[in-house]
């Protein structure tokens, strides 16, 4: 477990760190020398589901309060900002502040009904509580224009004193942005882990009872993890409205977005810093492949399968379908298989082969 | 006044469908304390049987429940021995996400072999309707109901009355104490999954010649199984039905008092509220 | 002084009565102990006293203060905590995070925390197994986790129940001596125990439970020769 010995000083804590701004130092220069927007739009992904994975992480992975419900603060933080921009003229930059206001205010009437259950009924009360807002924004259509969705078209360029710092027309601004959420929802992570309130979290998250017994206020650090996860969640949700230019009820306030951002972190490596960037390294390259079908494509290529033999045919029209099929399958071999997520596998894989060695 | 007894009798007879996907639901948590997020996608493949043998054999839907509802509780013993089984002691995420994950292999595999276009099963009689009392009432449904109750008087009558259904009682009610007395546990969580499963395929078939059928039509039922198995309490039969009835008519006095759009908020309104304040749900004894 | 008193404590469960109509006073520094057959309400009573439920009748005052009616949490802050008769270890952190969440009740700081976790761990006897994860732990280590854990959280009044339940008569002597040890730095402490002979040595004083109502109260030598006490033991081993 993580605890002060980690934070000490020493040799190899040193080491992590100096590969750590390598890679971060890295990550600023790839605009420099990448141009392409769909290698670019790539990444943007990889960082969005890295913030929506350390959000939920936060709540799931640490407090062990399973909410199948993260859309309900997503889609929040996403509405909110893009309304704002589109019928108050408030820059995204302003109006995602009100869109974490407005978040905070739905988690604590969420807190206040969810997490007097527990378990499994807490899991299904926070999948009908993210549903209500879903319908009810699908059925205020004059308030959010219901099902229809709202386009995203009046981003302001964004100028300090007189400088124009962007005006958002390539992909690089955006870059910047998820790169810079995804580091920040990181370092949350990390500062919570190495404080009290990780310590109180993870007795939470093991043992109510016992955690209540040793002092520990439950409502309230359950209701300060919501918070944090679901205002981190906001961010995600604001971002992704701003970058892909359009909100509506069944992609930022579905339950299918809510089991995709469980996946990343489960996948991954539940309750673990890194394990999310690994769920995101993992998932939105892979299925950025089989939907653009890179994979059968690659196969043609590579001589392993003649496209124009039965198989062929086959893979080329039915692999960009089965995208979510694989998913689904990879899902539940990892479960199976690897019920630590993708880290906790890698991790004994290399303890494993350390012993060899030695 | 009659608007509200039509109502009334529609959401009666809906909510027996519901009550059989509640009942299959219930029965998974009840033995295994597994929430079956697949349940609705279960009931999805259900309806594509009762399609195929439609369309391609002829056989009435109704009829096709006697075909459907062994071959979905093979289908339901087959995953609970090869998955669920080995899940059963895992963290209650990694259970949640392995069904979630099964739903998506469903649903996807259907939608691979039938495209994810609307599918609908029109019978001679679909649309018809007869009149009791000035109401006109929707003749499938009507069939459909009398044979939810005849399949949940049956199952009543094997929980009660077998061996096999009382072991099952008893696993539900106390698993350890239930192995301890000689029951065979894994065998009664084989049994209880393949009811579950016929029970949501039987549910699909009946529903089939009412209802659009495409293969993400599962997550909208696994999330009303869920509210219906809450209002009745987890793991009771009995509570399941009249959890079933209970959703079924708020769904249509909703769609015809409120608005249509807003139906399915009150349901779920109806169920934060038994959540909180009746947590063993409407009939049960405490169970927390 | 009386550091807790108990007074006309009752505990409902629908119709049954778990507790009713319990009523004594410990003072500082002491142990007392807490015994009865099977069902007497020694766990119920444990569970009243730290927030756990509240009391249907009757108050429980301690240091003064009505208890009534406050969460676990705050019982703990105030200075009374409870072990658990099934061990509750915080199975997948190090038995110095578990120690360090009770000490994190007293500090903010991780490094404070931390030097108090060391200290109690020392105290348990478990400096050996610092970095283990809690739930590697074998029944009688567990148990030691748990006393060092409450001990962290700095309390006045300890109560522990069956922390010698499942151990070897070498594990109970040394739980035995970390009792006595605790007693020495002036901690008063309630104990539920199962073994007559341990809970005769160690206690100062001793409430009998049965069947939910108090039988009676005195200092150990008094409790063995009390007939009331003798028939309710004969009565649980004949039934």
């Amino acid at each position: 477990m993580a605890s002060a010995t980690t934070s000490r000083f020493s040799r190899s804590a040193l080491i992590k760190l100096a590969v750590g701004l390598v890679l971060v130092g890295g990550l600023f220069a790839v605009p420099r020398y990448v141009s392409s927007p769909y290698a670019l739009h790539i990444m943007i992904l990889i960082f969005l589901s890295t913030i929506m994975g350390e959000s939920w992480n936060i709540l799931g992975g640490y407090t062990g309060q399973y909410s199948v419900g993260h859309a309900a603060y997503f889609g929040v933080g996403a509405y909110t900002t893009v309304m704002l921009m589109q019928f108050r003229q408030v820059p995204p930059w302003i109006g995602v502040w009100a869109g974490i206001a407005a978040v905070l205010v739905v988690a604590l009437i969420i807190g206040s009904i969810c997490f007097r259950l527990r378990g499994p009924y807490f899991v299904l009360a926070s999948i009908a509580v993210a549903e209500i807002m879903r319908l009810s924004a699908t059925n205020l259509d004059k308030f959010t224009k219901g099902a229809e969705g709202i386009l995203a078209t009046e981003i302001p360029v964004f100028i300090i004193g007189e400088h124009v710092v962007t005006d958002f027309l390539t992909k690089v601004p955006f870059y910047y942005i998820g790169l810079s959420l995804a580091l920040l929802t990181i370092a949350v992570t990390w500062a919570v882990q190495h404080s009290k309130l990780g310590y109180y979290f993870q007795a939470i998250r093991e043992d109510q009872d016992a955690a209540h017994s040793l002092g520990i206020n439950i409502p309230l650090y359950k209701n300060i993890g919501l918070a944090i996860s679901a205002t981190l969640t906001a961010l995600a949700g604001s971002f992704y409205a701003i970058y892909v230019g359009f909100v509506d009820p069944s992609t930022v306030l579905s339950l299918d977005l809510s089991v995709q951002i469980v996946l990343v972190c489960i996948i991954g490596g539940i309750g673990t810093i890194y394990g999310p960037v690994v769920g995101a390294l993992a998932l939105v390259p892979l299925s950025e492949a089989l939907r653009s079908n890179a994979i059968a494509e690659g196969l043609f290529k590579s001589g392993i399968v003649d496209p124009a033999s039965a198989t062929g045919t086959f893979l080329k029209e039915n692999l960009a379908h089965a995208h979510v099929l694989i998913y689904g399958i990879l899902v539940v071999l990892v479960i199976l298989f690897m019920p630590e997520g993708l880290l906790g596998f890698l991790r004994k894989l290399g303890a494993r082969l350390k012993q060899g060695r030695a | 006044m009659t608007i509200f007894l039509q109502s009334l009798i529609s959401g009666i007879l809906v909510g027996g469908v519901y009550a059989l996907i509640g009942i299959g639901l219930t029965l998974v948590f009840g033995v295994m304390r597994i929430i079956n997020f697949a349940h609705g996608d279960i009931m999805m493949v259900g309806m594509y049987l009762t399609y195929m043998l439609f369309s391609m054999v002829g056989i009435d839907p109704f009829l096709s429940v006697l075909i459907t509802f062994p071959l979905m509780y093979l289908l339901g013993v087959f995953l609970q021995k090869v998955l669920i089984n080995r899940v059963l002691d895992a963290l209650p995420q990694n259970q949640i996400l392995l069904t979630i994950g099964l739903g998506l292999i469903m649903s996807n595999t259907m939608m691979l072999a039938f495209t994810s276009d609307y599918k609908i099963l029109s019978t001679t009689y679909s649309s018809s309707s007869f009149s009791v009392g000035g109401s006109s009432i929707s003749q499938p449904l009507t069939i459909s109901f009398l044979i939810t109750a005849a399949i949940t008087g049956g199952l009543y009558w094997f929980l009660v009355k077998t061996n096999t259904g009382q072991a099952i009682r008893a696993t539900a009610q106390d698993r350890e104490a239930a192995q301890l007395m000689g029951i065979n546990v894994k065998r009664m969580s084989g049994i209880a999954f393949g009811l579950g499963a016929g029970l949501a395929g039987t549910a699909g078939a009946l529903i089939a010649p009412t209802y659009y059928i495409f293969p993400q039509v599962g997550s909208v039922f696994t999330l009303k199984a869920f509210v219906i198995t809450v209002l009745g309490g987890m793991g009771s039969v009995v509570g399941a039905a009249i959890g079933g009835i209970i959703v079924g008519v708020s769904e249509s006095m909703g769609a015809v008092y409120i608005s249509s759009g807003w139906k399915d908020v009150v349901v779920y309104v109806i169920f934060l509220l038994v959540l909180l304040f009746k947590p063993a749900g409407l009939l049960g004894k405490s169970r927390m | 002084m009386a550091i807790l008193e108990i007074s006309h404590v009752s505990k409902f469960f629908g119709g049954l009565a778990a507790n009713s109509d319990v009523s004594f006073t410990m003072e500082a520094g002491m142990i007392m102990g807490l015994i009865g057959p099977n069902g007497a309400g020694k766990t119920t009573l444990f569970n009243c006293i730290t927030g756990y439920y509240p009391p249907s009748k009757g108050e429980i005052i301690f240091k003064g203060r009505r208890m009534n009616g406050l969460q676990p949490d705050k019982v703990c802050k105030l200075g009374m905590v409870r072990t658990w008769q099934k061990v509750r270890p915080l199975a997948k952190l190090s038995v110095v995070d578990n120690v360090m969440v009770g000490a994190l009740c007293r500090t903010n700081s991780l490094k404070v925390a931390r030097a108090i976790a060391l200290e109690q761990i020392e105290v348990v006897g478990l400096s050996h197994k610092t970095d283990f994860l809690a739930g590697s732990l074998p029944i009688g280590e567990r148990k030691k986790l748990e006393v060092a854990r409450v001990l962290a959280t700095k309390p006045e009044l300890l109560l522990l129940d069956e922390v010698m339940g499942g151990l070897n008569p070498a594990e109970s002597e040394e739980i035995v001596r970390l009792i006595l040890d605790i007693k020495a730095r002036g901690v008063s402490q309630m104990v539920i125990e199962h073994d007559m002979k341990t809970i005769m040595r160690i206690s100062d004083r001793i409430v009998v439970l049965n069947s939910g109502e108090k039988l009676t109260e005195g200092s150990p030598e008094e409790v063995v020769h009390n007939q009331a006490v003798i028939d309710a033991y004969l009565g649980e081993s004949h039934a």
